[in-house]
Parts: C-alpha cells; sequence; structure tokens
C-alpha cells in the first residue's frame, strides 16, 4: 500500500519537474532469473527527489530527467535494488532477486504471507538453489541445504526411496516422511514398488518447474496441516508467466556418473591362501573334542581343494592365481546422462502461462540402472474479470525406470562381490559368463552370477502421473476473498519383469518367471477457503481464513506372475503355461477437515497468530475419527522498535515463539479393524485372522514448542535465523508386539501378532541455524550460507519393550528410533583366536561386568551407537566475477554409526563360506600372542560371524554434494544475436566424500529392509553417483 | 446481484459437499473382510478350517522348517554340511543358536497361526452343517494336536529327559483369538501337558475323522501321529497298537517302488498324495512352498542347494539298497564325489511327507521288539517288508541298532528324525549328550519381551 502511495507521488512529482530542461531516458527492467519483464518497477533519479515513473507492462520505461542527472536507481519488492549509469543507448536493466527481503512472499498452508510477518519457523528454497542439478529428484538437489530437513538416500540407485526428516523422527510405527503439497494440493508419495525395496513418487515431479518450495516445521506453520502434519509439511510452488513478451528458455546438459567409492576385496592369492588358514582353523576345532588332527586337516583341506576347483571352473588355475576377477568393477557401468528443459512463460495483464517440457536420461551406475523422465506442464492464469480469477496448474509425466534387483537377492550386481576372485568371468568350459553352463551352474559360481541379469532379465516400473488443479479466486468484497480448488493427481504404473533361462539359480524356475503388477492411484482434493484481509486505524492488521479441505485417495491394481515360456523369446504372461499368482487390489482413505486461522499484527512489530484444524479420517477408529490440532504464536519485530530503527547495526531483529499440536495419520487404511483375509490351500478356498481390532485407535499427536529469533545486520548483509524446539509425541501409533501365541497372521505389516495401538511417548528437540552473507558485493561477490542442525531423538516410553526383529536396530526406552542394540565385540582372544563379546551382565548391584565370553549367547544386549546423526548441517559458497559464478556446496551429518549387515559374509575371516572378504580380513589372528580385531579363519565355523559391534562402525561424514562453475556471457556479445541469456556451465555432484566408514557409501540404508527403525545399514548397497555434467542454458 | 448469486451457489455447493463427506469416512476394506462377518455359516467354519492347513503350510512349519531344522542341529558332520547364507540356520547347524534366532521365532509363530485357525473352527463348530462337523472338529484337533507335539519336542527337554511333569515346553492356547486383553499373556505349560493335550486332540481326531478325506486329514493320520508320539515316549504298546491300527486299516498300501514315494515329473509340478502317503502337505504352483526342496534340491531343481550329504552317509547303504541310490553325486574333476545331494525333494511342488506308511511299519517293529510282541507282524518281517521294497537284503535276525539302522536310511531327512530318534533312545549328538540344552530351542527372544510370562530354557 506504502509503496503504491509512493509511486503516485512520484508519478505526480515527475509531470511537475518534466517541464524543465531534460532529456529522456528509455529502457528495460527484466528479471535476472528468467529474463521475463517486469512492470511495476519504480526508477529514480539517484540523489534527486522527485523525478521518477514506473515500468510498464512490458517493462519498459520512459522517463525524462533533468541534464545534470548521472545515475538511475531501480528499485521493486522482492529483487535487490540497482543503480545504473545514464548513457545514450536505452538502459537494460536486470533485477536480481533478493531472497532475504522481508517483503518476499512465503507460501503458507492455504494462502501467504509476507516474511516480516511470519511467526512460525518456516524455510525455503528457491529454484535458484536448485536448478539444473544433475539428480532425478527434488529431495537429492535440496539435500545440505536446509537446517533441520535431514535427507538421505537409501543407497545410490535411480528413481529409488530417499528418507527425509524434518525435525527428527517423531513416529515408531506410522510414516516419517513430511507432507508434500504440491500448489496446494496434497499429492501421492506414498511408495509403490511392489518389491521391498521403496521408490520414489516424487521423481515424478521435475523440479526445474519448481519456484519455491517451503518447509514448514513448526506447529505454527504446520497445524493448518492438522493430523498430517507432524512430519513436517512441504509446500511446493510452480513458476507462474509474468505479464510480458513471450520468454524462451532452453537448457541442456550432459555428463556422466562413476561410483564416489570402491571398496576393497582380496586378490585370487590373497584369497587362496586364507581359504587354506581357515581350513587349518576349522581342522583343529574339528579335534577339539578329540580325534586325530592330521586326519581332520586332510579332511578339510581335500574339501577345500574340491571347493576351489569347482570354483576355478573345474581347473587347477586357483593354484597359479592365473584367474584374478575383480566382481566389485563388474558390478558398475559407464553411466550417461542426458537432460533437457524448454520453457515458455509470459502473457498479458489479464493472462499468464508458463508451459515447460522436460527430457532426462540417466543411467545408473549400478549395471542395468537407468531412468527417463519425460513431463510437462502448463500452468495458466487469468482474470475473468476484476474480481475473479481462475487458473489451473497441469503437469503430466512419464517416467521409466530400469529397476534392478534389491540389495539383499543374488541377483543385485553389487551382491557379485562375495564371488571368488578365482572364478572366471567367462567359463572356459563354454565360452559364456560363469554360470551358463547347464548342471555345472547348480553349484559354480559360489553364487549365482547377478551378470547374467543383465542380458537375461529385466524389471521396468513405468509411470504416467497427471497432476492438476483448478482454482478460482473471488474477491468478494473489498479484502474479502473466496477461494475454491480442485486437485487431482493420478499415478499409473505399471511394473513388468521378465527373468530368462539362464537365471534359474536366483528365480528357481527353470523356464522364465515374469510379473505383471498395474497400480492406480486416484487422489482427489478440493479446497474451499475464505480469507479476509484488512486494516483497521493505522496499527491494526488482522489476516483471516476459514475453510474446508476434502481428500479421497483410491488406490486400485492387479497383480498376475507366471512361469513356464516356450522360450526366452516370449516375455508376456500370456505365454506363462502356468500362471502362479493372481490378485486385484482396491484400498483407499479419506479426510475431512475444517481449518481456522488468524494473523494479527499492531504497528506491524507486534504479532500473534492462531489456528486450529479438525480433521476426521477414514483410517482412526470408530471411536475416535475426529482429532483437533490447534496452535498459536507470538512474534515481536524488535528492530522495528525506536530504540533500534536507527541502528547502523542491527537491521533486523524479530523474535517469535509458537506452541501447538500436529498429528500423524500415515498409517495402513484398515489398521483400526478386525479383520480375516484370503488363506487358500491347494486350489481350495480358505481364510485366516489377520488383524485384532482396535476401535480406540487414534491420530498420534505431537505437541510442539518453538523459540527462534531472525536478523539481519549490516543493511542484511548477515542475515540468519535461530530456532529451538521440542516436539514431544505422545499416543505413539505402534505396532505393538503381542504374544505370538494368538496366531495372528498380520498382512501389513507381515509381522505376525501385532497391533497397532496408540502407546508411547517420544520427543525429539533440537536447533537450527540458518546464516546467510554477503561476504563480498561489488564486482567480486562472495556469498556463504551456512545450516547446522542438532537435533536429539529419545523414545521416553513404550512400555518396557524392545522393538525391531532384523540384526541390530531395535526401539527401547532412552534411547533413539533404531539404536544398534546387540552384542559388545570384545576382539580376538590372544591365545586360541576366539571372537570375544562383553559378557556386560549385571550383577545385584548393578555393577556391570566387563569380563570377555567367547560364548555368544553368554553376552548380554547393550546400546551400541545410533543410525542416526546427531548434527547435521550445510555450507554452500557462491563466487561472482564478471558473469563467472562458481557455487559449492558441502554438507555432513555427523555422530552416527553404520552397521555392515553384510560383514558376516564378506569380512568373517573366510568363517561363513567361501565368499571373497574384504582386505582387511587379512589381518586375522594367526598364531597364539597375537593381538588383532580379525578372529582365526576357521571354515564354516562362523567366529565371530554373528551380528554384533564387530561390524558397526562411524557414519560421520563430509561430501562435497554439488560444484557449479556458471559463466553468463557478455549481454552485449549475446544481444546482437538476439539472446536475452546465455549461460555455460559445469556442474559436479558428490564430487567428493571425507569419512572414516570403510564400505562404499557412508550414506546409506540397504534398501530391501529400510523403515522407520531398520536404518544406517548397509548390505551390499550400491554408493552414491559421482555425476559430472557440462551444460548451457539460453534465454531469448 | 451477480455476487448475491456466487455466493448462494458456493455456499450451496459447500453444504452438499459437506454432507456428502461425512458418508465418506467410513471405508470398508475391500481384500479383507471384517472379523464379525467372517465365521457365520457352516461353509465360513470349512474356509476357515482350510485358513489352517494354509497356516500349517507355511514353511517355518509343515512347508518343511520344521523338519529341515532338527535334521540340521543333529546331523552334522557325518549325514550333512550346511552350506547356505542364512545365518539363522548355520546358527542352528552349530548347534549354537541366538535367542533372537529368525528361524526359531518363525516356526513359534506360524505354528501358533494355525492353532489359532483350529481353535476359531473347534470354538464355531456349532454353526457347521451336522452331517460335516465331527469332520471339521477331527481335522482342526488333528492339525492342533499335532503342532502341539512338535512345539514340545522343539521348545520343550525330551520327554526322557527329567520329569515332564515339570519340563516346560509351550503354552496351551485353546480358544480363538478375538482381542487384546490381560488374558493374552499365558505361561508355558509342562513337556507333559502339551503331550497329554496332543493325545487328546489326536484322540478326538482319530475318533472322528473319516478312513478317507481327500488330501486333508484322515483318521489314518491322526493315529499315525499317535503312534510316532508314543514312541517318541517310549510307550511302546501304545505305538505298536496305533501303527498297527493305520496298517491293519488297509487305507494305505506301500509303493511299489522307493523312489515312487517321491514323484519327480518331467516338469515340476503338483502331484497327488501316492498310497503310501498318510497325511501329506499339498504344495501347487499357486499355494504352499516346499522348504525340503528350498535347502536340499540343487538350483536345477529350484533350491537353493544349501545341504550337502556326505558321502560317508551314502556308504551306510548296501550295494543293492535302492535307496542309497536316490541321491545325486556332485562329482568332483577327477570324477571323485565332492558330495550327494538327496533326490526326494527334487520337485518343486512335491508335497511335504508328514507321515507315510513305512514309518508306522518301523514303529510296529520297534514296539514289538520293545515288548515282545508280535503284533499285526514280527518284527523280522516287518523290517525286511521295507528293506525287500528298497531292494535290499533281507535280514535273517533285527536287533534294536538294526531298527534304528533302518529308520535312518528309510527316513532320512524326512522328519527331524535325526534329532528326535537320538533324543528318544538318549544317544549323543555329534559331541553332545541328547539331554544338552543347546539341542533344544531357545524360547524366541521377541516372545519373551512381548509376554514376560514365557520363562527361557536353560542355555539361554
Amino acid at each position: 500500500m506504502k509503496k503504491n502511495l509512493l509511486t503516485i507521488l512520484l508519478l505526480f512529482s515527475c509531470i511537475t519537474f518534466g517541464l524543465a530542461q531534460s532529456r529522456v531516458i528509455t529502457g528495460k527492467v527484466t528479471d535476472q532469473k528468467d529474463g521475463s519483464a517486469l512492470p511495476g518497477v519504480s526508477v529514480t533519479v539517484k540523489g534527486l527527489s522527485g523525478t521518477g515513473t514506473q515500468t510498464g507492462v512490458n517493462g519498459t520505461f520512459s522517463l525524462t530527467v533533468p541534464g545534470t542527472a548521472k545515475v538511475l536507481l531501480f528499485q521493486f519488492l522482492g529483487f535487490k535494488p540497482m543503480e545504473m549509469s545514464i548513457s545514450n543507448k536505452p538502459l537494460i536493466v536486470q533485477l536480481e532477486s533478493d531472497s532475504k527481503q522481508l517483503s518476499e512472499v512465503v507460501v503458507v498452508g492455504y494462502g501467504t504471507q509476507t516474511k516480516a510477518s511470519v511467526t512460525g519457523s518456516i524455510a525455503s528454497v528457491s529454484s535458484k538453489q536448485i536448478e539444473e542439478t544433475p539428480v532425478t529428484s527434488l529431495e537429492q538437489a535440496m539435500q545440505g541445504k536446509v537446517a533441520g530437513v535431514v535427507i538421505q538416500a537409501d543407497g545410490g540407485k535411480l528413481g529409488q526411496g530417499i528418507n527425509i526428516r524434518v525435525r527428527g523422527s517423531s513416529s515408531v510405527s506410522a510414516g516419517t516422511q513430511p507432507l508434500y503439497i504440491l500448489d496446494g494440493i496434497p499429492i501421492t508419495t506414498e511408495n509403490l514398488s511392489s518389491t521391498d525395496a521403496a521408490t520414489n513418487p516424487i521423481a515424478d515431479i521435475n523440479f526445474n518447474d519448481i519456484e519455491s518450495v517451503q518447509i514448514l516445521k513448526d506447529a505454527s506453520a504446520s497445524a493448518i496441516y492438522g493430523a498430517r502434519a507432524s512430519n513436517g509439511v512441504i509446500v511446493i510452488t510452480t513458476k507462474k508467466g509474468k505479464a510480458g513478451a513471450t520468454k524462451i528458455n532452453f537448457s541442456a546438459q550432459f555428463g556422466s556418473s562413476t561410483p564416489s567409492r570402491h571398496r576393497q576385496f582380496l586378490n585370487s592369492k590373497q584369497y587362496v591362501a586364507l581359504q587354506q588358514r581357515a581350513a587349518i582353523g576349522a581342522a583343529k576345532q574339528d579335534t577339539i573334542g578329540g580325534g586325530d588332527y592330521n586326519d581332520a586337516l586332510a579332511s578339510e583341506q581335500s574339501a577345500l581343494n574340491d571347493e576351489l576347483t569347482l570354483l576355478s571352473a573345474g581347473n587347477d588355475d586357483w593354484k597359479t592365481g592365473k584367474v584374478n576377477t575383480n566382481w566389485e568393477e563388474q558390478a558398475f557401468q559407464k553411466a550417461p546422462q542426458q537432460q533437457y528443459d524448454l520453457n515458455l512463460s509470459g502473457g498479458n495483464d489479464k493472462t499468464t502461462y508458463y508451459i515447460g517440457g522436460q527430457y532426462l536420461n540417466q543411467t545408473g551406475i549400478v549395471l542395468g540402472n537407468s531412468f527417463k523422465r519425460y513431463s510437462g506442464r502448463v500452468n495458466l492464469d487469468t482474470k475473468v474479470d476484476k474480481n475473479l480469477s481462475i487458473g489451473t496448474n497441469l503437469s503430466f509425466a512419464n517416467t521409466i525406470n530400469n529397476r534392478i534387483a534389491n540389495d539383499d537377492l543374488f541377483s543385485t550386481p553389487l551382491q557379485g562381490v562375495a564371488l571368488s576372485p578365482i572364478t572366471p568371468l567367462i567359463d572356459p568350459r563354454s565360452g559364456l559368463l560363469s554360470g551358463s553352463l547347464p548342471g555345472e551352474a547348480d553349484d559354480y559360481p559360489l553364487y549365482y552370477n547377478p551378470l547374467l541379469s543383465t542380458n537375461n532379465a529385466y524389471y521396468q516400473a513405468k509411470v504416467y502421473r497427471t497432476i492438476g488443479n483448478v482454482y478460482a479466486n473471488w474477491e468478494i468484497i473489498k479484502g474479502l476473498t473466496f477461494r475454491s480448488e480442485f486437485g487431482i493427481d493420478q499415478l499409473n504404473q505399471a511394473e513388468d519383469s521378465y527373468f530368462g533361462r539362464l537365471t534359474f539359480r536366483n528365480t528357481a524356475t527353470n523356464d522364465g518367471f515374469g510379473e505383471n503388477t498395474t497400480t492406480q492411484v486416484l487422489n482427489y482434493n478440493t479446497n474451499n477457503y475464505f480469507s479476509y484481509k484488512t486494516l483497521f486505524g493505522t496499527d491494526h492488521s488482522l489476516d483471516l481464513t476459514l475453510g474446508t479441505s476434502y481428500q479421497n485417495s483410491r488406490k486400485v491394481g492387479n497383480d498376475i506372475q507366471g512361469q513356464e515360456f516356450p522360450s526366452d523369446a516370449y516375455k508376456k504372461l500370456g505365454a506363462a503355461a502356468v500362471k502362479t499368482t493372481g490378485a486385484s487390489y482396491d484400498e483407499g482413505y479419506t479426510f475431512l477437515s475444517y481449518f481456522l486461522r488468524a494473523n494479527y499484527a499492531y504497528k506491524g512489530k507486534y504479532l500473534i497468530s492462531g489456528s486450529a484444524r479438525t480433521d476426521g479420517s477414514s483410517r482412526f477408529g470408530s471411536n475416535s475419527r475426529y482429532g483437533f490440532f490447534p496452535s498459536g504464536s507470538v512474534g515481536w519485530i524488535m528492530s522495528e522498535e525506536e530504540f533500534l530503527k536507527n541502528s547502523k547495526l542491527i537491521s533486523n531483529l524479530k523474535v517469535r515463539f509458537s506452541y501447538g499440536l500436529t498429528g500423524n495419520a500415515e498409517i495402513g487404511n484398515f489398521s483400526a479393524l478386525g479383520l480375516f483375509s484370503p488363506a487358500n490351500y491347494n486350489g481350495t478356498a480358505g481364510q485366516r485372522f489377520s488383524q485384532v481390532a482396535n476401535p480406540n485407535l487414534k491420530w498420534e499427536t505431537t505437541a510442539q514448542l518453538d523459540a527462534g529469533v531472525d536478523f539481519g545486520f549490516f543493511n542484511n548483509r548477515l542475515t540468519g535465523s535461530f530456532d529451538y524446539y521440542k516436539k514431544n509425541t505422545r499416543d505413539l501409533l505402534l505396532e505393538v508386539n503381542l504374544p505370538g501365541t494368538l496366531g495372528i497372521a498380520n498382512i501389513s505389516p507381515a509381522t505376525p501378532s501385532t497391533q497397532l495401538q496408540n502407546l508411547g511417548k517420544l520427543y525429539n528437540k533440537g536447533f537450527e541455524l540458518q546464516i546467510s552473507s554477503d561476504n563480498l558485493v561489488g564486482k567480486f561477490k562472495w556469498t556463504t550460507s551456512i545450516n547446522a542442525s542438532y537435533n536429539k531423538n529419545i523414545v521416553t516410553d513404550i512400555k518396557g519393550q524392545v522393538l525391531g526383529s532384523d540384526d541390530l536396530n531395535r526401539v527401547i526406552e532412552g534411547q533413539p528410533i533404531g539404536v544398534f542394540y546387540g552384542h559388545e565385540y570384545a576382539g580376538v582372544d590372544p591365545a586360541n583366536g576366539d571372537a570375544l563379546y562383553y559378557l556386560n551382565t549385571k550383577d545385584a548391584n548393578g555393577n556391570i561386568n566387563r569380563g570377555k565370553t567367547n560364548d555368544y549367547n553368554a553376552a548380554q544386549n547393550v546400546v551400541l551407537g545410533s543410525p542416526t546423526p546427531k548434527y547435521t548441517g550445510g555450507i554452500t559458497n557462491i563466487f561472482g566475477y564478471n558473469g563467472i559464478e562458481l557455487a559449492v556446496t558441502f554438507q555432513g551429518v555427523f555422530g552416527n554409526k553404520i552397521y555392515n549387515q553384510a560383514g558376516q559374509y564378506m569380512s568373517s575371516a573366510a568363517g561363513n563360506g567361501y565368499d571373497n572378504q574384504t582386505v582387511d580380513q587379512l589381518n586375522y589372528w594367526n598364531k597364539p600372542g597375537d593381538i588383532t580385531n580379525v578372529p582365526e579363519p576357521r571354515t564354516f565355523y562362523a567366529n565371530g560371524t554373528n551380528p554384533s559391534s564387530r561390524y558397526i562402525s562411524s557414519g560421520t561424514y563430509v561430501r562435497c554434494k554439488t560444484v557449479t562453475l556458471a559463466y553468463n556471457l557478455p549481454k552485449d556479445i549475446i544481444s546482437k544475436v538476439k539472446l536475452e541469456r546465455v549461460k555455460v556451465f559445469v556442474n559436479a555432484y558428490n564430487l567428493f566424500v571425507i569419512t572414516k566408514y570403510k564400505g562404499w557409501d557412508p550414506e546409506v540404508n540397504t534398501d530391501y529392509q529400510s523403515g522407520n527403525i531398520n536404518l544406517g545399514v548397509d548390505f551390499y548397497s550400491a554408493p552414491q553417483p559421482r555425476t559430472v555434467t557440462f551444460g548451457f542454458n539460453v534465454g531469448l | 446481484m451477480k455476487k448475491i448469486n456466487y455466493i448462494y451457489i458456493s455456499a450451496f455447493a459447500a453444504a452438499i459437499s459437506l454432507s456428502a463427506c461425512n458418508k465418506a469416512l467410513n471405508i470398508k476394506p475391500k481384500e479383507q473382510i471384517d472379523q464379525t462377518n467372517a465365521i457365520v455359516t457352516s461353509n465360513d467354519v470349512q474356509s476357515t478350517l482350510v485358513g489352517a492347513y494354509n497356516r500349517m503350510a507355511q514353511t517355518g512349519v509343515y512347508g518343511g522348517r520344521i523338519f529341515v531344522q532338527p535334521d540340521l542341529m543333529a546331523a552334522t558332520d557325518t549325514v550333512l554340511t550346511f552350506n547356505g547364507t542364512y545365518q539363522g540356520l548355520t546358527q542352528i547347524t552349530n548347534q549354537a543358536i541366538p535367542n533372537d534366532n529368525s528361524f526359531v521365532l518363525d516356526t513359534w509363530q506360524q505354528a501358533y497361526q494355525a492353532i489359532n485357525l483350529a481353535n476359531n473352527v473347534v470354538a464355531n463348530l456349532s454353526k457347521a452343517d451336522a452331517g460335516q462337523r465331527d469332520r471339521m472338529e477331527g481335522e482342526a484337533k488333528f492339525i492342533r494336536g499335532l503342532i502341539y507335539f512338535d512345539l514340545a519336542r522343539l521348545y520343550g527337554r525330551a520327554w526322557n529327559d527329567g520329569d515332564p511333569a515339570t519340563n516346560l515346553a509351550v503354552p496351551i492356547v485353546l480358544t480363538p483369538t478375538t482381542g487384546v486383553d490381560n488374558s493374552i499373556f499365558v505361561p508355558r505349560n509342562t513337556v507333559k501337558e502339551v503331550y497329554t493335550q496332543a493325545i487328546n486332540d489326536l484322540k478326538t481326531a482319530e475318533a472322528k475323522l473319516p478312513a478317507t478325506n481327500s488330501f486333508y486329514a484322515n483318521s489314518g493320520a491322526a493315529s499315525a501321529i499317535l503312534a510316532r508320539l508314543y514312541l517318541q515316549q517310549g510307550d511302546y504298546t501304545n505305538a505298536g497298537a496305533e501303527a498297527n491300527t493305520v496298517i491293519a486299516s488297509g487305507t494305505f498300501t506301500l509303493n511299489a517302488k522307493y523312489s515312487d514315494e517321491f514323484p519327480i515329473p518331467g516338469k515340476a509340478s503338483h502331484v497327488d498324495n501316492t498310497p503310501e502317503d498318510i497325511f501329506a502337505i499339498q504344495v501347487t504352483e499357486q499355494q504352499g512352498i516346499t522348504s525340503m526342496n528350498e535347502f536340499y534340491a540343487s538350483a536345477s531343481n529350484s533350491g537353493r542347494g544349501d545341504i550337502h550329504i556326505d558321502p560317508a552317509f551314502i556308504a551306510e547303504f548296501d550295494a543293492n539298497d535302492t535307496r542309497g541310490q536316490f541321491y545325486t553325486p556332485k562329482l568332483n574333476s577327477d570324477n571323485s564325489v565332492s558330495f550327494y545331494r538327496t533326490k526326494k525333494f527334487d520337485n518343486t511342488f512335491g508335497n511335504v511327507h508328514v507321515v507315510r506308511l513305512a514309518e508306522m511299519y518301523l514303529i510296529r517293529a520297534e514296539s514289538n521288539l520293545q515288548t515282545g510282541k508280535a503284533l499285526g507282524a514280527t518284527p523280522l518281517s516287518d523290517i525286511n517288508k521295507i528293506r525287500e521294497r528298497a531292494g535290499a537284503n533281507d535280514l535273517t535276525t533285527v536287533a534294536l541298532s538294526d531298527i534304528k539302522a533302518e529308520r535312518r536310511h528309510e527316513l532320512a531327512f524326512e522328519g527331524g528324525f535325526f534329532l528326535h530318534d537320538a533324543k528318544r533312545l538318549g544317544l549323543p549328538v555329534g559331541k553332545l549328550q541328547y539331554s544338552s540344552p543347546k539341542l533344544v530351542f531357545p524360547i524366541p527372544l521377541r516372545e519373551i519381551q512381548a509376554n514376560s510370562k514365557l520363562v527361557q530354557n536353560p542355555g539361554y
């Protein structure tokens, strides 16, 4: 309002003074980011009040200035001010957007607010921070850039699941991923993979279409999403057109990826020597209770020689080390990628549009993995009359993911490292890949050769996704608007696979196996709400929102599997002589919600805000269908007070405080019901008891307190915010272990005799710091942004239960979710080479016995470390000089542990089969007196291979996440070829990582069991790719 | 005017949509049905009974692992080696089982799933058609009795080890699960109580089941398991009587050839029970998995090929004993034998033989020998009947050691007999005594954590 008054005033004065002796300056103002025209920019003469104008619809201006005028000043809301010397030529002015400006508009739930008036904790990511990152999905592009948001990929396979945690994990058994809102509509983010390894539905979204991402972190910001907000809310807004001539933007990039790290395994000679030593170790054990050692040794050696000959393709090459296959290298492939983006935007004062399209084709680093995306978007806004505007945001995408086997399958390429180095790639007996020879392939190589899957199997997941919404915004009277939105997210997924004859050792079928699965999710949502904004007097402003929302999501699908194909040339299920599975699915959920929000400000510096939401959901029990989620917050902009207003040092200082309740309803659709399910037997129909009822089941509630301060120094050259929060979650949605004697054959999750109950409490508390600094301004520019977070996650009460069933991850009271809990490895007995464990038993006085034992069962479980980092952070430095820009982001996590679940096989001192071993196993105990951590090798005696802290190591790492070097060609050159902008750039992603972890990659969570509890586990998991791309971006 | 219309229209639309929404909060599952509607008719009781078979056919129980696991535990070194990657089975093979072993847990949980469905059938018999009621009761109690017997053998000390009236086995649950209250926390019953429950269930089944009952449990199956149970107790009188009942019924006949019991069709596929099968778990391409095939068969036969049989075991067979020829050698490059695999489970969709007639002859022979009787036939005649069918030479005299060897060769890898026979006869298992606590499964840690009334076994 003030701005408008000023402009009018300026226009007036322009007319008045325009009569003096003067000249006319013309020019055009555009947005530096996309070259679009900027209407309404204030143009004044520096040092001369009263002379000025505003740019018109197409960004042009014409200003008559006195002869003495030298410099023009351009100012516009949300952009950095700019000065430009007057010359004889028309001025071409490009304004740079300024994310630090307090007048910046922040998208919140069901509306927008100016940054200055926000009393909640909201983090923002702009398009500039994510665009052109050479990854498949938005979360990867955001990694390390937002405080309090921890983003971790399961592994390096493309399009696979990604864990994202906003302020820690606030649930044990319900969902922990944030709610995603795309242009006002909640989108489908549920994993739809038909294997245990999750895929990521966010990868269907072209993040180059995204204008901004806001992460609503505290209750004040998120409670408007009520029962769905406990995990935070990610509000995504896509790009809009701006009035003015059509802007065309084209970018392309090309590059390739390599594994970020390798893991070292034994070569042939080392392998054979270690196995021979293991035979000696085994013979000693064979005869401990009596028996002739020499006989035992002869027997062990004979068995080993048989095995080595077998693994050496039936010959004696193992004796000479002639064959030395590096199976680790074989798991990877050349991984080129390319990506093209084309978009057009523009419009007039009534209608604006943005049209974007993308083709992305990435090859994964792991053999057989690739990901393609074709996507398009049309965003259209038009004013029907002066009070009514309507619009639509419509996107469509087709993604094609050539997937590879889960980490726990012999067919995943990285399990090839288990194969022996003495096994040749090509079997000399057949001239074919080892494992192709009928009969021999039963036992040769050691396991199924995953390389056979490359040409003999495929598993493709195709997604067709349409996300669209239409809205009408009607200003009923001044200040009062009614907005109606209707959105649909339709996701069709088709998974198709075929496993040919040569994969029989993996699929357990001799004549081919095929599967075809389709899944359709139709998710529609309507929001209808009133907004009322008013000022009364000069000091009071009020902003009210009242509305309702309804969401209905339905998932239908079917699955068919078959085997016995006439030949591998037939790959579709019509050819399968035996159909082994046929099923159809149909389920869904609904949410009906009412919400209210009021923001009040006094004198623009005392802020108070409250919101409330009532959510009803089909998922809850019949006795507790509706939940109520209120929140309140206050803020004080101290820098507006007289005592700070004129401070040279402090340009912005705001303190804020919020408290409120949010919920979590991310559970199965029918978790409250008692259920029977089909259970057939030999072609006769049957049923089984599969779920015990819980009619009281309700949402899980998180009460969150947030205290924050936003600050700006030196005219906002140094800005930042600091937040402290505590999230107390109660009525935990907890999958409680009931006695197995109840015989409940649960289907989802498939853990027998469990029940989802509201039981227990946990908290997350921590702090977040975000700092942004313009270190150098002027010709050489340097900005630094830092984010750092600390989060402490503690389960306080689960009635003494110990939950979790896989190797070491557990949920126990007093510890973070998924804490490693198990036996503490105590190294090796120097006398005999036995693996030892600390007893850790407690005596009557509570003293812990730190004695050591070689009896695994005699040792007690203890806490061995947390898989969740305590500290996370990122730092981005951007350097600019004369059109050259270098941006470098480091990202790190600190204080977490990784459990190498594959250690029992790959680091077993040859004690658990004939798997190849990591090189560190050469440091084994050999003779009495040896001090080492690697026990004596003993074939099949599994000396020290049970789960224990032996396989736990630090997961701390710092990664050079992105490096971008870009050069913007000078305007005067490119304007000659009628271009607005030409940028060439080099992107490096995951350039290097600093870590003590000896595995492939410390950013790991094996895909086949990844979940809320199973965290930080490495099991032949693929490393992250290191990607380097070259690209250009042309605007006209 | 125009504005007012807008207001009315939007208010009206909102009202309509909200009233429709309230109803929309009730969404019923379509792939499952509500507990309260599940067992209403006689047909529902039958479906629940079929569900009990479905649960007992799971891999952790009679899909095969309830037989594989005791054999792995007992037959290391001289009979077989386990070369697989499942760490849980390596632990069982090494007789060093941590109390969180997932295989031990699976067997426990899956067994009780079948028991719960059997309990559902028993509790709803009043809804069954009168003509079907006895059969349904008999089948449900057969399943329950069989499972309790096997659970007692695996999770409790042997019958002949100490006092079965004080040794603990597993909890006895006889009522269907309907909800969650304090009654769900049940303690372990004694070995004697569990055996008694199994006997009562099997006796009822024996009395109420028809002689033939398609591939479902029949009266002979109940008798046969009773025979096995009494033998485990060393109650030779009852064991011999039950075995004789099965043989004398004439319902089952020995196959002409030993290999006929383990048919291997040209293409892996379901094969119906043989005339010798008394009770078998049915495996088809659509339903059921056999873990016998999973662990014993080679990859060519869809198995993991994890269990290798030692040449020393094959050497125990007479040269002309076809049973000894029913093993596939894995040859070294110099044509010496590295190890063998049994052919018994080469059919990917082969049924899991829970009990077959040959075992009844062996039980009758052993019982008669121990009691000095000749119920049905002499021990020598019964043993030679089995030997002749296998092509082995007749024995002229028979001692307990002969019967023991005969069981070892005839029933090898079929029913966990390597462990169970050693225990009932008090014979050492490898380096361990039959009464070693390491030869008893632990009570799964997860179960102890979920139910504080459960007491752990010694040594865990």
